[in-house]
């Protein structure tokens, strides 16, 4: 659990995570291109993320492969929230959700 | 018979278990434990490669069919998965579910693979992804502390329905098949 801390405690990780969620399966070269980032720096924090199991990697022919593994997010989230308190903390989250897009709504 | 080499992976989640491959194995396999995890669903699989795989509602019909494509006991679970009970589904092409069982020290490693034989909408690949992290912590728990979790099913998330109806009308895999 404390891989999957300090894996997710780095705003660039967080972002090689968000371009995963949005198209899955993306290798090395793909993420580079849409990241302001060295490949050196791209290959490293990609280990990490492996590392704590918040990345999954498939071999294709000589392609690897990157996905998002968010099981070991889930499992963090089952430890401290419960059953309960998942509707109200979902009730919770689509009024923030609702409030926030108010603004762009009325535009 | 379907080769694995048409599909590509979509949707690929890890967990790491504390038990012996031969227990994930049976856990994956044995209706009793499918029944505790996996939304109340019991599997009906023929132990063999080639053989018939269903998932049962506790009323006995099929929520998902399809057949046995590896059957390599306690490594490795290949099946095509067609979803029967939901309408609309059964005219989507099959995809393959793979599990792997790993030994990792002391643990397991367990690998499910989603995969398709066509470009599938990601509004569709969200409606799998929303469900397997419940199935597997679920599963996960159920062989390290003898209780499943408590897990509840949501609603698909918004625009799955919308882009089943609209991939069953225009059929993509077709016009993927002749390319």
């Amino acid at each position: 659990m404390d891989d999957v801390f300090k894996a997710l405690a780095d705003p660039s990780r967080r972002e090689l995570l968000d371009r995963l969620r949005i198209e899955n399966g993306q290798t090395l070269g793909d993420l580079c291109r849409r990241l302001d980032m060295t490949r050196q720096a791209v290959s490293k924090h990609l280990a990490v993320l492996e590392a704590a199991n918040l990345v999954a990697v498939v071999w294709q022919g000589r392609e690897k492969l990157h996905y998002l593994n968010p099981v070991p997010i889930h499992e963090i989230a089952e430890r401290w929230i419960g059953k309960f308190e998942r509707s109200r903390l979902d009730a919770l989250a689509d009024l923030k959700r609702a409030l926030e897009a108010k603004p762009g709504d009325d535009e | 018979m379907t080769s694995r080499e048409r599909f590509k992976p979509g949707t690929v989640y890890v967990t790491y278990i504390a038990a012996a491959p031969e227990a994930v194995w049976q856990a994956l396999v044995d209706r009793t434990f499918t029944q505790q995890y996996f939304f109340g669903l019991s599997i009906d699989i023929e132990p063999r490669t080639g053989g018939a795989f269903r998932l049962l509602m506790p009323d006995g019909s099929a929520h998902v069919t399809g057949d046995v494509i590896a059957w390599e006991p306690p490594r490795r679970l290949d099946v095509t998965w067609q979803v029967a009970g939901m309408k609309g589904f059964d005219a989507l092409p099959a995809c393959l579910v793979s599990y792997e069982i790993e030994p990792a020290g002391a643990c397991v490693r367990l690998t499910m693979t989603e995969s398709h034989s066509w470009a599938i909408p990601e509004a569709i690949l969200q409606g799998g992804r929303s469900g397997w992290p419940q199935i597997l912590s679920s599963l996960k728990s159920l062989l390290e502390t003898g209780k499943p979790l408590q897990i509840e099913k949501k609603d698909p998330p918004a625009g799955f329905l919308a882009a089943v109806e609209h991939a069953v009308a225009t059929k993509p895999w077709l016009r993927e098949d002749r390319g």
